[in-house]
């Protein structure tokens, strides 16, 4: 497998962590412009952890996790009561706000010789764990697909358990979840923590593949694209996410088949797609008869 | 006497839930017919289907001879229908005034659209005290009159007519009910669901009972003892 | 000091008019479809890119210009209303709203396609110098903008108060149901509407572009950013709101530029925006408070 194939199927994979993020939140019933601000405070937090502080990869991700799950959790706070546009205005506010807040952040210091940390919109350079360790690129789309394949897992375990039906009654239907006890606002507090966890896991991952980063690339349209992707993908089942991000960036831009007007390509496909599947290729229905056919084999 | 409204075998569903389950009745020309029937029963649904809120998922509806299944409101309108829908859904950031024309919107003919107006001021005196006043400041009966104010506006054969005494005081509910005697009288079919169905009763000349989505009675005020309609109206037959 | 404060509130007024049209375009088409419509913006950048165009193959007058702008803008504007709107009426709001942004990176492509360079040059409304008085410079094309922006509130409020299509304008956005019932056609109310949104906002993006003699790829972003952020400080979803909150968005850029720099314009602007969110003042929120439920 070459060099270029190699570097689309990582990026698809760590897309797809921040493409799950949103869909998450959709799940509960929550539209959220924001999740790229928590794949930002992840890639910034484990590249300082492991270019600075010279923490190694594995416990420098679980740092900004925990990091990315606190961001969500403190914008969550005041914000999760609000309804629809109103809550996505505000993730859009929190994200634009940390965006700049990066722009600003300087912080470097002198490690062997040269000046390593943020810089402000001059973006953050020298982020070469990976490379220092001696991981080959297949190696570590092997790893980003490995912790993919955990998450999915884990998604998939819970959407067919009660917490995954409770889940999707807060989307569908919030004041019958909360008629039979169910603490929604709670619930929907967890679930942007975890979803905040869950980008940021994906930002670490970014910030080594690509050893840069600055603060451009965790803007709006990220997280837009997060969205569209989460939706395209379709909203009944966590493949859906990882199907989105796949087919925009594995088919678009690995196969260059459009040239430069690819945009213009998908995104008439797009719309026209919604029209019939306004829930997403894999939507509620295509799972349920998924799961009643391999019911019927059995 | 031919029918102006035939509903035959119509199916409405809310997803996999049917609400209407196969209904098949007639509003005859010149009658005030009513639909009585418990709560969830189906009644709102049949409204919203004749009105073309709701689109009927088998069956047909026809009006004046003509074919009026799913097409749009705005097209039923046009055709000659108007509801009067439960909770009045008065325009609350419009005036009086501008509600009432509202109603007439699909009419082109200016000066008569005003002298209509007039004639519904001197109809509903009340409504014409608060002429310039923004409908959400009215109280409920005085929406009630707004609301079937405006449907009249349009200048509707038929006038459906979804609860219109829910929640008013008695005093309103009879004004009402003299509004509706009034209409009739003046040649407009009315076609009435109601809750309220001692006075429903006593103005209709043909009532039709419907119960889970199927119509189980069809006859005149006459034809069942008061007290058996009242209560299968409420409460649903025994069968249930 | 005092003349520091006056000219940034000046200036501010001046880039908040335009602001205050976005805001307008944005919240008819969401007080009326109740749909947020992502490719507001980019049909502005390709109403700006269209007249763009125009001028450099034609060398055409401003007043060609600005009818080209809005033109474009309007046609723009049909086909997201056609290809995310109208097939999503009765359906999901999310569905219109990501079709909408799929259809932003299909416009944005469009006018990269046909005008690749990063910027162009745009002839600037007046060139005199500008007007003085007391210490105070009012650019003359700020006097432009704020009178158009005028001009079409004006114009906005007679469409909507008194003529018969501003009775269905506003019945609709009370509620879509009983309006329908009045034999209101809603489908031709909305297209009339985005219609009337989109020309509002290819003026706002002719005055923007022709203010600062120069077109980006940027507009379309940086449009749809400032007309939400203006739409939601105003309230979301009043006209009068729109207004309102353009003109303080610019004030408090433009005050928050000259204490702070540039990029505390927008932290500040986006910090107040989140704080307003978060504590939901009753104004805020008055929108889904006066409309009855439907």
């Amino acid at each position: 497998m070459d060099d270029y194939t190699i570097g689309v199927l990582t990026n698809i994979g760590l897309f797809a962590f921040v493409a799950l993020s949103a869909y998450l939140l959709l799940i509960t019933g929550e539209m959220s412009f924001g999740q790229q601000a928590f794949f930002g405070v992840g890639a910034y937090a484990g590249g300082i952890l492991t270019a600075i502080y010279g923490l190694p990869l594995p416990l420098a991700a679980l740092v900004a996790m925990a990091f990315g799950a606190l961001a969500a959790f403190l914008v969550g706070l005041p914000t999760l009561r609000l309804k629809g546009l109103y809550f996505a205005m505000a993730t859009l506010a929190a994200a634009e706000m940390a965006r700049i807040l990066f722009e600003l952040f300087h912080f470097q210091v002198e490690i062997d010789g040269e000046l390593t940390g943020p810089d402000g919109t001059q973006g953050f350079r020298g982020i070469r764990w990976v490379f220092e360790n001696g991981i080959e690129p297949a190696e570590y789309v092997a790893l980003v697909y490995a912790l993919l394949l955990v998450v999915l897992i884990a998604f998939l375990l819970v959407e067919r358990s009660r917490l995954g039906a409770v889940l999707r009654s807060l989307g569908e239907d919030p004041e019958l979840a909360a008629s039979v006890g169910i603490n929604v606002s709670r619930m929907k507090l967890g679930v942007a923590a975890v979803a905040g966890g869950l980008a940021a896991l994906g930002g670490v991952l970014y910030a080594h593949h690509n050893t840069y980063i600055e603060p451009r690339n965790f803007d709006i349209m990220l997280g837009v694209h997060s969205l569209a992707y989460a939706l395209i993908g379709g909203l009944g089942t966590a493949l859906g996410p990882l199907l989105g991000v796949a087919l925009d960036v594995g088919l678009l831009d690995g196969s260059r088949i459009f040239g430069g007007a690819r945009m213009i390509a998908f995104g008439g496909l797009v719309a026209v797609l919604l029209i019939f599947r306004p829930r997403g290729l894999l939507d509620e229905s295509v799972v349920h008869w998924f799961r009643t056919q391999a019911w019927r084999r059995t | 006497m031919a029918a102006l409204l035939a509903v035959r075998d119509v199916v409405t569903a809310y997803g996999k839930i049917e609400a209407l389950r196969g209904v098949s009745l007639e509003v005859q020309e010149g009658s005030i017919t009513c639909l009585l029937g418990p709560n969830g029963a189906g009644k709102t649904t049949l409204m919203f289907t004749a009105a073309g809120i709701l689109r009927p998922r088998s069956g047909s509806i026809q009006f004046a001879g003509k074919d009026i299944t799913s097409r749009p409101p705005h097209a039923i309108v046009a055709a000659g229908i108007a509801l009067v829908p439960e909770n009045r859904l008065v325009f609350p950031n419009l005036s009086v005034q501008e509600n009432l024309r509202a109603g007439a919107y699909q009419r082109g003919d200016g000066m008569e659209i005003e002298a209509d107006i007039e004639r519904l001021f001197h109809r509903f005196p009340r409504l014409r005290e608060r002429a310039s006043q923004n409908a959400g400041t009215l109280s409920g009966g005085e929406q009630q009159m707004l609301a079937v104010a405006r449907a009249l506006m349009s200048r509707p054969k038929m006038l459906l007519m979804d609860e219109p005494s829910l929640g008013l005081a008695p005093l309103v509910v009879e004004e009402i009910f003299r509004i509706i005697t009034e209409l009739h009288r003046d040649g407009t079919t009315i076609f009435l669901v109601e809750q309220n169905a001692h006075m429903a009763l006593k103005v209709a000349q043909h009532f039709y009972l419907i119960e889970q989505g199927k119509v189980t009675f069809s006859g005149d005020p006459g034809s069942l003892a008061e007290d058996e309609v009242i209560s299968r109206a409420y409460l649903g037959s025994a069968r249930q | 000091m005092l003349v520091d404060l006056l000219q940034n509130t000046l200036d501010g007024v001046a880039i908040g008019a335009s602001y205050a049209l976005l805001a307008i375009g944005f919240t008819l088409i969401f007080g009326v479809l109740r749909r947020m419509n992502l490719s507001y913006g980019p049909a502005i950048m390709l109403g700006c890119y269209a007249a763009t165009w125009t001028h450099l193959e034609f060398q055409a007058g401003l007043l060609a210009l600005a009818l080209v702008a809005v033109g474009a803008t309007v046609l723009a504007g049909a086909y997201v209303e056609r290809l995310c709107f109208a097939p999503h009426r009765r359906g999901s709001a999310i569905a219109a709203m990501v079709g909408s942004f799929a259809i932003w990176m299909q416009l944005e492509e469009v006018a990269t396609l046909a005008l690749p360079r990063h910027i162009y040059p745009f002839p600037v409304l007046v060139e005199a110098a500008p007007l003085q008085f007391g210490g105070l410079f009012l650019p003359r094309d700020a006097i432009v903008s704020i009178g158009a922006t005028l001009a079409a509130c004006l114009l906005l409020h007679c469409l909507l108060y008194r003529s018969r299509f501003g009775i269905a304008v506003r019945a609709a956005i009370d509620n879509p149901m009983a309006a329908s019932l009045a034999g209101i056609n809603l489908s031709s109310v909305f297209v009339r509407v985005f219609a009337l949104a989109s020309a509002i906002g290819g003026v706002a993006g002719y005055l923007i572009v022709a203010t600062h003699g120069q077109v980006t790829p940027m507009l379309g972003m940086w449009s749809t950013l400032k007309g939400l952020l203006a739409m939601m400080l105003g309230g979301l979803g009043s006209l009068p709101g729109a207004v309102i909150g353009g003109l303080a968005l610019g004030i408090l850029e433009s005050h928050s530029q000259w204490f702070l720099g540039p990029q505390a314009r927008d932290l500040v602007a986006y910090l107040l925006l989140f704080a307003l969110l978060a504590a939901r003042p009753a104004w805020m929120t008055r929108w889904t408070t006066t409309r009855s439920a439907s």
